[in-house]
């Protein structure tokens, strides 16, 4: 149906003078020129005069070039088949395979109601002993997952998604949203290569696509988290690298339309946007969608607005550190900062409280000790502190972990270790049951349980 | 009166229903600069090439309602208002001459040494789309820079994004330089990108290369300091076009992009003249995108060829968390950090080793490579780690494995300097730290 014409062209959009015809907020158009379709999407109405942004690059678009509606807004095809495959923000995919049969959706949802979210969700235990034990998680959790790359961010995810695949039989959905196409295609074919393409959608924005792209794609990978929690009643483990990139993306658009910004630039809708996004990322009576959202800090500037508004949804948060890494310790997570709203003595009960509470004491002492260590030598400490700076060591040894997914590089085959194992173990070493046994014996084992 | 308004009214809409004042060229109405503001042209298309009063190139960089922006790429002469502006029909596109190789050239295929256009010009698209994700390959083999603490602690690989960043005069583009000098006989095409460079010293690197060679396989695809902004913000991405161009050949690329500090404050300049929104410190708020799709465009492609980009960022008083360093950072794949410190105590290259990372790290070495690296990048470190801490403490009251410690920490930084142009191969430097690494074992 056609709508009216271009009257004006900018980078990331157009404006549209129409001829009285009925345009919503996020209605789609088109347009075609050389053969090529140009799409739209309508992000304000004023009178006659719309403004929409542009999926594709604007050059050659002018003037009086007639503007056609399409019969619904941006919507994603997918069915069963959706799993083992990449799209791109619009829904598209792009690995060459088709989706048969599809159904459609759209990739904005009505924001679920208070009554429709589920918060009792049960533990989710990972198998992964140094998260089930510093960072419980629930099912629909989210969790913040900071750090850089190279410290075993993609190990740490591939094993995730194996190890809850087996405990739960549920997917998993991959949104890539403004960051290294390399680092994209490397997933892709590490996760062919795991075996574990086959239990996994991707969806890709990346930072070589536009803002449009990269602002839709989050969009269109919850959509296909809400298809399989929904429709496949599944529980849904979602990634996104890097939610940052998302609200990045909305601050372009918005600076673009002249819209007046907030502080650095951000959106003054940035609460919102933020908000309807992460409302979306939730359990329902049908299903949970439990996520791992990776978050930029640009200029190392943790109080910016943009990270602190996402923080607010989270309900905890996982550190990866370099140090950490550097001794060899994976997976590298840095304990003290790694912490859960689930740390909590009515939720994980006394014992695994306690237990917390006193590795991250002796740990903590630890840190303190190695210094004075390295200036006297260990023979000038108390007997106490030797004790503790000796089981510490076994404490950080035993939380190193063999995993599935790197069983090709390191020739150890991978161990899921249950929780009531880890608490048994990190209980023997910190009440000395463990003292006679060399440090060495607890580096890269699962559980520990036969071997004490 | 009101019969003398309506009189006028009604002459005006015959007018525009005649189209009498609407002309295929436009009239200039208001000069910024080189950001031109310019009624008529209803029909003209987004970065549609125009020329302006006959002597002057830009391209249509915003249409509004009732006027268009142009942003001026080329100018002979002053440019006046009501001077004529005419549409080409066709976008922008940069000239490119396959025999650029060996030349100082700029986006409009003109030889800069001598002034005159090459005669076998080709146009080249400004920016094609981005490589797909599908199409891209692992980053697997090694782009040897000669330069040790490169090659053995953090490597490069063809295809690889690396940054170089640190203050003025701590050797950044030397490094670039030394990496280009290394490729000879290597089969691999470079471009050295100067963005806004003085040509005083864009003529030294042209001699410096031309000496050792360098120049048969170097295209130099400069923007100087007087060229006009908008031309300067355009350059990088041709020159990834022209690298993208060798790389569907099968080629490998090197492009060495100096600086993209000097870039993001032209593309400020840019907004800013043309009225947009600015975001953080005063930068339009793409920035990021700006440098990313560019950025992007490096990848190891599967027709098997690549692009290595290496671009250059200074930084003021050695801080890289500003808001530029930051966001390329997060966009390569690793930094090298030159630290004026390491520089001015004559540890050159000045790499600062404690705060530069290769991301690809070992997969982009040889396994032999890669083992010494490794154990070398391990023990460099934690040396420097507790060098600062004793650098001040008695050598002799020391425990002998602290003391070993040191002493090899201090073989290794040693084993690192190396002078400029002066390019070691992957089995020299295997030889001189297997020699560093064994020695200590004996101490």
């Amino acid at each position: 149906m056609k709508i009216g014409k271009i009257i004006a062209v900018s980078e990331v959009g157009v404006e549209i003078l129409t001829d009285g015809a009925e345009v919503r907020y996020r209605d789609m158009l088109y347009t075609e020129l050389n053969g090529k379709k140009y799409r739209f999407e309508v992000q304000a109405v004023e009178g006659s005069i719309v403004n929409a942004i542009s999926f594709e690059r604007c050059e050659g678009l002018r003037r009086g070039l007639e503007i056609y509606k399409e019969e619904r807004g941006l919507s994603i095809e997918y069915s069963d088949q959706m799993l083992g495959k990449v799209f791109n923000p619009y829904g598209d995919t792009i690995d060459g395979t088709v989706v048969e049969d599809p159904h459609v959706r759209s990739v904005y949802s009505e924001p679920l109601t208070m009554s429709q979210i589920d918060i009792d969700g049960g533990i989710l235990w990972t198998g992964i002993k140094v998260l089930d034990f510093f960072a419980p998680m629930q099912k629909g959790f989210k969790m913040g997952l900071l750090g850089g790359a190279g410290v075993g961010k993609t190990v740490l995810i591939k094993e995730l998604i194996n190890n809850v695949y087996k405990g739960m039989r549920s997917n998993s959905v991959f949104i890539g949203v403004g960051e290294r196409s390399r680092e994209g295609k490397e997933l892709y074919d590490e996760m062919l290569e795991a075996d574990l393409l086959d239990k996994m959608g991707m969806v890709f924005g990346q930072m070589g696509e536009n803002s449009v792209s990269r602002a839709h794609a989050a969009q269109a990978g919850l959509t296909l988290a809400e298809y399989l929690r929904d429709e496949k009643h599944q529980d849904v483990l979602l990634f996104i690298d890097n939610i940052y990139r998302f609200i990045q993306a909305t601050s372009e658009i918005s600076a673009m339309m002249n819209k007046m910004p907030i502080e650095n630039g951000y959106p003054a809708t940035i609460e919102s946007d933020v908000s309807e996004i992460e409302e979306r990322i939730n359990s329902t009576g049908d299903g949970s969608i439990t996520s791992f959202q990776a978050i930029y800090i640009p200029a190392d500037d943790i109080t910016d607005e943009a990270v602190q508004t996402i923080l607010e949804h989270l309900d905890g948060q996982v550190v990866l550190s370099r140090k950490v890494a550097e001794k060899g310790l994976y997976p590298a997570i840095d304990v003290f900062q790694t912490t859960s709203s689930m740390v909590d003595a009515e939720k994980i009960g006394q014992r695994h409280y306690e237990l917390v509470e006193e590795t991250i004491r002796y740990l903590n002492r630890y840190n303190e000790l190695e210094e004075i260590i390295a200036v006297l030598g260990i023979e000038e400490l108390s007997y106490e502190d030797r004790m503790i700076f000796f089981r510490s060591r076994k404490l950080r040894n035993y939380f190193t972990q063999p995993m599935f997914v790197a069983e090709n590089f390191t020739g150890v085959p991978g161990e899921y270790v249950k929780i009531e194992d880890v608490l048994d173990d990190v209980e023997a070493i910190l009440t000395g049951k463990c003292d006679e046994m060399p440090e060495d014996a607890f580096y890269m084992v699962g559980s520990m349980k036969g071997k004490r | 009166m009101e019969q003398y308004v309506e009189t006028i009214i009604r002459d005006k809409m015959d007018k525009i229903n005649s189209r009498g004042n609407v002309y295929e060229v436009g009239r200039v109405i208001s000069v910024t600069d080189y950001i031109l503001e310019v009624s008529g042209l209803i029909q003209v298309g987004f970065n549609e090439k125009v020329l302006i009063g006959g002597h002057s190139t830009g391209y249509v960089s915003m249409i509004r309602r009732n006027s268009i922006l142009v942003s001026v790429l080329k100018s002979e002469k002053s440019i006046f208002i009501g001077d004529e502006v005419v549409a080409t029909g066709e976008p922008f596109r940069a000239s490119f001459s396959p025999s650029s190789i060996s030349h100082v050239v700029d986006i409009f295929g003109t030889d800069r040494m001598c002034d005159e256009t090459f005669d076998d010009c080709m146009e080249l698209e400004v920016e094609n789309e981005t490589i797909p994700i599908m199409d891209r390959r692992a980053v697997c083999r090694p782009l040897e820079t000669g330069i040790a603490g490169i090659d053995l602690i953090y490597p490069i690989g063809k295809g690889q994004r690396q940054l170089i960043i640190g203050d003025k005069k701590t050797g950044k583009t030397q490094i670039g330089l030394d990496a280009i000098v290394n490729q000879k006989g290597k089969d691999v095409i470079c471009i050295y990108v100067p963005v806004g460079k003085i040509k005083k010293n864009v003529k030294a690197v042209y001699q410096e290369l031309l000496r050792r060679g360098a120049m048969d396989y170097t295209i130099i695809l400069a923007a100087f300091n007087d060229d006009l902004p908008p031309a300067l913000f355009l350059t990088p991405y041709v020159a990834a076009s022209v690298a993208e161009y060798y790389m569907m050949q099968g080629k490998d690329v090197l492009m060495v992009i100096d600086d993209l500090k000097r870039h993001a404050n032209v593309h400020r300049e840019i907004s800013l003249l043309s009225g947009k929104v600015p975001g953080r410190d005063a930068y339009p708020p793409d920035i990021f995108y700006v440098h990313s799709r560019l950025l992007e465009r490096g990848c190891q492609h599967k027709c098997g060829g690549s692009i290595t980009i290496l671009p250059i960022v200074e930084t003021k008083g050695g801080d890289i968390t500003g808001y530029i360093s930051t966001n390329i950072i997060s966009i390569t794949d690793g930094q090298l950090v030159l630290s004026k410190k390491n520089f001015d105590k004559g540890e050159k290259p000045a790499i600062h080793y404690g705060l530069s990372v290769s991301r690809l790290g070992g997969a982009v070495q040889t396994p032999e490579v890669k083992k010494l690296g490794a154990s070398v990048r391990r023990e460099l470190l934690s040396y420097l780690d507790t060098r600062e801490v004793y650098e001040l403490a008695n050598v002799d009251e020391m425990a002998p494995e602290m003391k070993k410690k040191l002493f090899r920490g201090a073989d290794i930084i040693r084993g690192l300097k190396q002078s400029k142009y002066a390019g070691r191969t992957p089995e020299q430097i295997i030889r001189t730290f297997t020699g560093i690494m064994k020695g200590q074992e004996e101490v």
